[in-house]
């Protein structure tokens, strides 16, 4: 079983709907929502966001400690997951 | 009492329609449109809104504050102009709450996100945004470029004079060629070329259609 990591924003459409993806697959994952954290924990999760995604836009998907997705890519997510 | 260090633009009680009404008229000149998918519009300014209650400002829902001003300005809604590129590239922006004026059925480009590469047409302004015999500058994603027109014709070179790196958009046409504000060096904007020698600047490609000026760049893969 893969293991799934996503990074989120409570305001971000996105991140809804790539959560509902997954969740419709059954695919079980991590998440956190990003803008609930607060003080150093936000900037580590922010630091964290642009070391993996080398940006700061959501929802950023770790699969397996290895691969990094950005946005919501259906297509990459059903590869990488193999779904 | 001291200037507040972040002005405010949207008053407390800024309703979705007022967001609509102000965002509206600047991204038609950026070439965009809200999605076609108004219930999409509705959630992406509903979520502004929250972020502004909070924040200060209409920052987008899809990406977060890092703390540092200079990089926070590049995400405050419509952040079109700091993103022209690839948001040309993926014909909407980030969250999608804007799409390209082309585009006829925004839920198409729900979720679809390919890394933006090789060549993009991205639209600049209006074709009556600058009139003949004028000349101005433009940010297309990191490359600074300078938007001329003469006559009906539109073209398009890196806004760096190769002399002492002065901003060409700020010099003066005569006809064909741009003279540098700074020194008076002469650029036929149609290809770039200069009588200095090796100090040639490049140029861009421009399209122009539906009353919209393209300036074609090339996105690294």
């Amino acid at each position: 079983m893969h293991k799934v990591f996503v990074y989120a924003l409570s305001t971000c459409p996105y991140c809804r709907a790539a959560r509902a993806y997954l969740d419709e697959n059954g695919v079980e994952y991590d998440v956190v929502e990003v803008d609930k954290l607060e003080g150093e924990e936000y900037k580590a999760a922010v630091d964290e966001v642009r070391r993996i995604s080398g940006g700061t836009a959501f929802p950023v998907i770790v699969i397996d400690d290895d691969s990094v997705i950005v946005g919501f890519n259906k297509k990459r997510i059903k590869e990488e997951l193999g779904l | 009492m001291s200037e507040p260090r972040v002005r405010r633009r949207f008053a407390p009680g800024t309703t979705i329609e007022d967001l609509k009404e102000y965002m509206g008229p600047f991204v038609d000149r950026l070439g965009y449109k809200f999605n076609t998918e108004s219930w999409f519009v509705d959630d992406v300014l509903t979520s502004e809104l929250e972020i502004l209650e909070q924040t200060g400002d209409v920052y987008c829902p899809c990406r977060v504050r890092t703390g540092d001003p200079k990089e926070d300005v590049k995400i405050i809604c419509p952040c079109i102009p700091f993103h022209r590129d690839e948001f040309a590239a993926i014909k909407k922006c980030w969250c999608g709450l804007f799409v390209l004026k082309e585009v006829e059925d925004g839920s198409e480009l729900f979720g679809v996100i390919e890394e933006p590469s090789g060549e993009v047409e991205v639209p600049v302004f209006r074709v009556e945004d600058l009139p003949p015999g004028q000349i101005r500058h433009v940010k297309v994603g990191k490359a600074d470029i300078a938007v001329a027109r003469v006559g009906d014709e539109f073209f398009a070179l890196s806004n760096v004079c190769r002399h002492a790196f002065a901003p060409l958009a700020d010099g003066f046409l005569d006809g064909y060629h741009v003279m540098c504000p700074w020194h008076g060096w002469r650029y036929d904007v149609r290809d770039g070329t200069t009588d200095h020698p090796d100090a040639d600047v490049r140029t861009y490609p421009v399209t122009v259609r539906e009353g919209h000026v393209f300036v074609t760049v090339r996105i690294r893969g």
